[in-house]
């Protein structure tokens, strides 16, 4: 895998003027590790995560609906933290994983929570829910043994107009017993 | 003569299941299914049964209307107006054509048209643009050039009530309503910036007030609700020389089928209308819409795939909403609580549009002898409005189940105990005494009557919702040669699970289990199916497909029966066999039997035929049945004196559908519905800036909607209300869930603190001004 | 968004160096002026990503501190303060063992800011120099005071979230939750420029409001980079509470927040207070009048609740935003008492 930061360097304007080394704004190259696979793409360096995610490189389970980190659909991980993809910049993700919803699930098994979203119907119209199971997923990474109050917690940052909270709820709660089992 | 009947008299389960069940005849079509049993008695209907399509949607596998790619596909953009009333004088497109970027322009205003010269609300489309990528088309709306003459507008619904205020509309532009009566009754006087009053009576109003012993009256007011859409609205037009193919995230694909022909002179074997993931509509994407007009008419001029998607502020700006109300209702009631008399008077605005009445809750909900009502639309320089969740109903019930609570107090009468006297309804009642177990409203205190600053209250609301149904609603049932089923239809899923309940039905006939049913839907390909709006989606489909799969199956019997050498009449389809039904021992898998078959696969397609009961009204392709559908709700609120801050712990929830066809996907539809309505009652609000004419919220952050830190525990019981009208005698939910919140909420908040909150929303500085806590300002 | 370069810096010195303006002399820049060459210092990015999407702010160049070492972080320092990294995003500081230990409060009111996906991103650098969120400011459309108009267009219109204090001419709040806690504790910031010069500013005193000049929240000067916050060391037995109120329990701005910090004698009467209210006012406002009510008294519901009405001296409400002052005297009265009751 080439490290981004790096390829950033190669390409700028020599640092010669003793600033920083600089590049776009026409399209530059990237390596961004997506669910585990290292994926070179061209983006200006406008280009959101969000879109490169979408548009590049297909993966297109990543939501977007509000567009300015209000409601959360767009949430993936950064080296395991979860961050709107909207308001990042693909320039700047560098050497950080990205994982998106297409790589929660490992050899065609559902993580846990996608199981328990399926089993509780926390999911309606589900454009928020792989957004809001990025989450709840990431939640039970830190907390095994999460309370009600912990899911809202992770939730609220979400914004779902079916009004799927109370089963997500459940689901999480649920999982969070399944992973112990 | 029994040669020539068409029907055959049946009996099926009828009343409500915890009450007590008894039997109707009906008259049913000879070749319909026999009637279907209580849920107790059935394998896969009335279970809650996962969605088939859950797995693609928890792993982002769900393609959307958003998702959609097509090669050599164009973006669209639209330019809006940013001023809320304006003459396009000049609209300068030469710059944008010269775009290297951009495959197609089109004029939306037309200065040179006196009617289509005119914007009348910021965000008003203008012109828009094809181009080969999203930000080509973003940087082409720099180039268009357009020379706007300021009108004066108006954008508060009182002030366009005054004689001297600035006309949103002339006599030619003013929307006219319809034949229907939606959004607002056909020929209504235009008096200013008012059209109406759609008037409505019974009895002698004036002579009931006269005759009652208390008379209520109160102003009530609710707010604009934006529909907010988890994905925007958004199409994907591909016009080919043979015909147009439409992807769009809609909430009626038949529809827009119908309207793309008739809009593009088309032939219907000509328009293809599908959506596969679909993110929500809430009433805003039951139609085309110009900019699907407008995406499909670039689609047509570039010669390439058309993606348009709206961003979040044009959502908020003009993809509809839930009109905004004002409404006064007076109640007169003898000392035992009987109703003599309500009238009505009320004015809204859908901006724009029209559509903004409160409904026909204090028309209907309660027996009264003698009823006036007026109601008016009021347009103002706004987006237009648009169904939204139980439009009309939801701003009725705010003041109806408010105004009746207040009665209630007048008269020394506990509210559900007055409303066990004016209720016809015996469904409410049994919902109502439900739920008063279960919130536990023998503890209800005396308002204001919890000594902290922290009040507690319980409160009570009920709704009122016609059973819809469409009648042109199809589906086609499938059985292959290797035993595989299929069902088809246009209908959508707009996230309810219908395409599951459809799998159930199906399911329930064969004998089979719903996973093994495959869902082809959302494809105007296939059947017209029905809308998924006015809560009609399950009671129009379902029955639709339980005759489709019956007849299906009688055609796979004929040849088991053969096989079984018994007559096609003993057999039954149960457990994935089909078995002689009264020597189980002879039997054989439902795969040996489909294998006999003489083609590849057999079908039937059978259309959603009259309840069985007969309709109460027919309107063209929809219907109303006879019995409406209720629903009460009560509501537990905490109320902070000192902040202001209300927050809602619990909520029940008792519905009612006729037959709950999948419990948790209904409760599932029942949590949206009151997750909506806290969200209406407690914080929502489209803000106009009133020097500008701007919404100063479209987004949401600043437009706020409820999250899981303001969702109360809500519990949610079902009633299983059997009438005998159907194939499946299921009818819809959605709507109702959501009308009844808010007031409920209101009557709790009253309850809490003992004063009254008749205007939408009920923020902080709402109940600390209710509650006399803000200085008057210096 | 439109485009623009990246740069990457590697220091401290070459960032400020390569940075031509601040946000706030962009965006009050008229129209067009500077385009070229503006580049703008991003730190987390998440206002900044906002304020690009929205057109309010059209750099050449983004200036990324991402890579800088030593920005993130929290040290001890030898005199008993802490030194935060400008660059440490607001989830490590909520979760941050040395933080939570020495100043809980700091890192629950960070814990409640935003969403869990903001924080992880959002730094507290730039959480100070956020802009405000007032609507007006937010939109395009409204060429306002704040960026370079002639007019306010909060004061007659919709103001129903804007200033209670200190709002004659914009009225806008500051939006930072951190700055309400941090200028109760006596904060302050370190800003470096690209000479290696560096300066510390008491937060109090960074922050700028309108008379001093309307169209900026702090005095971040071009070329400059703020580069830490410095938590003075807090004497032992310092009471400190911090309550919020929003519309929402969810991801939402506060309608008020406030802050307190007091020590008491051993007679328990109180030596010094700070109460500083959120959202009230153009920069954090310091309620003067309510502190020297705390001073040389006992605090009880009484002391407090004085307190709480004092905290109001000298508010001027809008047409729509009166409702925030029984909120704020109801907020000053429980974060006093929720500060007593603190050991």
């Amino acid at each position: 895998m080439v490290e981004a930061a790096s390829v950033l360097v190669g390409q700028g304007e020599a640092a010669e003027s003793g600033g920083p080394a600089v590049v776009g704004p026409d399209p530059v190259q990237i390596t961004l590790t997506v669910n585990g696979v290292a994926r070179t793409i061209e983006v200006e360096p406008r280009m959101t995560l969000a879109e490169a995610l979408r548009g590049l490189l297909g993966l297109t389970g990543t939501k977007i609906s509000c567009g300015r980190g209000a409601c959360s659909a767009c949430t993936v991980w950064l080296d395991g933290a979860t961050v709107c993809s909207c308001m990042m910049l693909a320039i700047d993700v560098g050497t950080r994983s990205v994982t998106t919803i297409e790589g929660l699930a490992t050899g065609g098994r559902l993580h846990p929570v996608q199981a328990a979203f399926i089993e509780h119907d926390a999911l309606q119209c589900a454009f928020c829910t792989p957004g809001i199971v990025m989450s709840c997923a990431a939640l039970l990474e830190r907390t095994p043994d999460p309370t009600a109050e912990d899911v809202q917690r992770a939730i609220a940052g979400h914004l779902c107009r079916c009004g799927t909270y109370p089963h997500v709820v459940a689901a999480t709660l649920a999982a969070a017993k399944a992973r112990k089992a | 003569m029994a040669a020539d009947k068409t029907t055959r008299s049946e009996t099926f389960p009828s009343g409500i299941a915890s009450v007590g069940l008894g039997e109707v005849e009906r008259e049913v079509p000879l070749d319909d299914p026999p009637p279907l049993p209580p849920n107790a008695g059935l394998a896969v209907i009335g279970k809650s049964v996962p969605r088939q399509n859950g797995r693609a949607k928890v792993t982002g596998a769900t393609r959307f209307t958003v998702d959609v790619t097509l090669p050599g596909m164009l973006h669209g953009r639209i330019l809006r107006s940013s001023l809320p009333h304006a003459r396009v004088r000049a609209l300068d497109l030469s710059a944008v054509a010269r775009h290297p970027g951009i495959r197609a322009v089109l004029p939306v205003a037309r200065p040179e048209d006196p009617v289509a010269a005119l914007v009348r609300y910021i965000g008003a489309p203008v012109a828009a643009v094809a181009a080969v990528s999203q930000s080509a088309a973003e940087e082409a709306m720099r180039l268009i050039h357009v020379d706007y003459e300021r009108l004066p507008f108006v954008a508060d619904m009182d002030k366009a009530r005054e004689p001297a205020a600035p006309l949103v509309h002339d006599a030619a532009s003013a929307p006219q309503g319809s034949a229907s009566g939606f959004p607002a009754p056909r020929g209504l006087p235009l008096n200013g910036n008012v059209r109406g009053p759609a008037s409505d009576s019974r009895g002698d109003a004036a002579k009931g007030f006269a005759e009652a012993d208390i008379v209520v009256e109160g102003e009530y007011r609710t707010q604009v609700q934006m529909h907010c859409c988890s994905e925007p609205h958004a199409i994907v037009a591909d016009w080919r020389a043979d015909g147009v193919t439409v992807y769009m995230s809609t909430q009626f694909t038949a529809g827009v089928r119908h309207e793309l022909a008739e809009t593009f002179g088309l032939k219907l074997s000509r328009v293809r209308v599908i959506v596969d993931g679909m993110g929500g509509g809430f009433g805003s994407k039951s139609t085309l819409g110009a900019y699907g007009r407008i995406a499909v008419a670039l689609s047509r001029q570039a010669q390439a795939p058309v993606r348009l998607v709206l961003d979040r502020e044009e959502e908020q700006m003009d993809s509809g909403n839930r009109p905004g109300t004002w409404q006064r209702l007076r109640i007169g009631a003898r000392r035992d609580g009987s109703l003599t008399a309500i009238s009505l008077l009320s004015y809204g605005t859908a901006g724009v549009a029209l559509g903004a009445g409160v409904g026909n809750m204090a028309q209907a909900l309660y027996a009264c002898p003698n009823f006036t009502g007026a109601q008016h639309d009021v347009f103002i320089n706004a987006g237009p409005g648009c169904a939204m969740r139980a439009p009309g109903n939801v701003p009725g019930a705010w003041g109806l189940e408010q105004a009746i609570d207040e009665l209630a107090e007048r008269l020394a009468i506990d509210p559900l105990v007055l409303r066990d006297r004016i209720d016809p309804s015996a469904v409410r009642r049994e919902e109502r005494r439900i739920g008063a177990e279960r919130i536990g409203w023998q503890k209800r205190h005396a308002p204001g009557a919890d000594p902290g600053p922290v009040k507690r209250g319980l409160g009570v609301a009920q709704s009122l919702w016609a059973a819809n149904v469409q009648t042109n609603s199809a589906c086609e049932v499938r059985v292959m040669r290797d035993g595989s089923v299929e069902v088809l239809s246009s209908v959508q899923d707009i996230g309810t699970g219908i395409g599951t309940v459809m799998a159930q039905t199906v399911a329930e006939v064969l004998g089979l289990r719903p996973e093994d049913i495959a869902l082809r839907i959302g494809d105007t390909e296939y059947p017209a199916g029905s809308p998924s709006y006015g809560s009609r989606t399950t009671a129009s489909i379902t029955p639709a497909a339980r005759v489709a799969a019956w007849r299906v199956l009688q055609s796979l019997l004929r040849e088991a029966a053969l096989a079984l050498n018994a007559a096609p009449g003993d057999l039954i389809a149960r457990d994935g066999r089909i078995l002689v039904r009264d020597e189980p021992g002879r039997s054989m898998g439902f795969g040996e039997a489909a294998a006999r078959l003489r083609t590849d696969r057999i079908s039937a397609v059978a259309a959603r035929g009259d309840d069985y009961g007969g309709f109460r009204r027919r309107m063209e392709d929809a219907a109303l049945a006879q019995q409406d559908l209720g629903g009460v709700q009560f509501a537990e609120a905490a109320v902070d004196t000192e902040t202001g801050i209300v927050r809602v712990e619990r909520v029940v929830a008792v519905q009612d559908c006729g037959r709950p066809m999948n419990p948790l996907q209904i409760e599932s539809q029942v949590h949206g519905g009151v997750v909506m309505g806290l969200s209406y009652a407690l914080f929502e609000e489209r803000i106009l800036d009133q020097h500008t004419g701007r919404m100063v919220n479209p987004n949401l952050e600043q437009y706020k909607l409820a999250g899981a830190g303001e969702t109360p525990a809500i519990e949610v019981v079902l009633l299983e209300n059997y009438q005998g009208q159907s194939a499946t005698d299921a009818y819809g939910m959605a709507e109702p869930a959501t009308i009844s919140t808010a007031p409920a909420i209101a009557n709790a908040v009253y309850n809490a603190i003992g004063v009254r909150l008749r205007s939408l929303p009920m923020t902080p500085a709402a109940i600390l001004a209710a509650l006399g806590k803000i200085p008057a300002r210096s | 968004m439109n485009r623009f370069a990246w740069a990457h810096a590697r220091g401290i010195a070459e960032a400020a160096a390569a940075a031509s303006t601040t946000v706030a002399d962009a965006m009050a820049a008229p129209p067009g002026a500077g385009g070229d060459e503006m580049s703008i210092v991003k730190a987390g990015g998440i206002d900044l990503i906002d304020l690009l999407k929205e057109n309010l702010l059209v750099p050449a160049k983004l200036v990324s501190l991402k890579d800088i070492p030593g920005l993130d972080g929290v040290v001890e320092e030898q005199g008993g303060g802490l030194r935060i990294g400008a660059m440490t995003t607001l989830a490590t500081l909520a979760d941050h063992s040395v933080l939570r230990r020495r100043c809980p409060v700091l890192a629950d009111a960070l814990r409640g800011s935003a969403s869990a996906q903001i924080r992880n991103v959002a730094t507290l650098g730039g959480n100070l120099l956020q802009r405000p969120r007032c609507w007006y400011f937010r939109a395009a459309d409204y060429r306002c005071l704040r960026k370079g108009g002639g007019h306010c267009f909060a004061l007659s219109g919709e103001n129903q979230y804007h200033a209670i204090f200190d709002n004659g001419q914009c009225a806008i709040v500051h939006p930072s939750t951190a700055a309400t806690v941090l200028v109760a504790l006596g904060a302050a910031v370190e800003l470096a420029n690209a000479e290696g010069a560096q300066r510390q500013v008491l937060l109090e005193d960074f922050f700028v409001p309108p008379h001093r000049d309307v169209q900026r929240e702090n005095d971040l000067k071009p070329h400059e980079i703020l580069t830490a916050i410095l938590l003075p060391q807090l004497p032992e037995g310092l009471r400190m509470a911090h309550v919020k109120q929003g519309e929402r329990d969810s991801f939402d701005w506060p309608l008020a927040d406030v802050a307190v910090a007091f020590d008491l004698d051993p007679e328990g009467s109180c030596k010094r207070a700070a109460i500083i209210l959120g959202a009230a006012a153009p920069v954090p406002h310091r309620a003067r009048t309510a502190e020297a009510a705390l001073r040389g008294r006992r605090i009880d519901e009484d002391t407090a609740r004085q307190a709480g009405r004092a905290a109001l001296d000298g508010a001027m409400p809008l047409a729509k935003n009166a409702y925030k002052l029984p909120l704020f005297e109801v907020l000053v009265r429980r974060a006093i008492l929720a500060a007593a009751a603190r050991q």
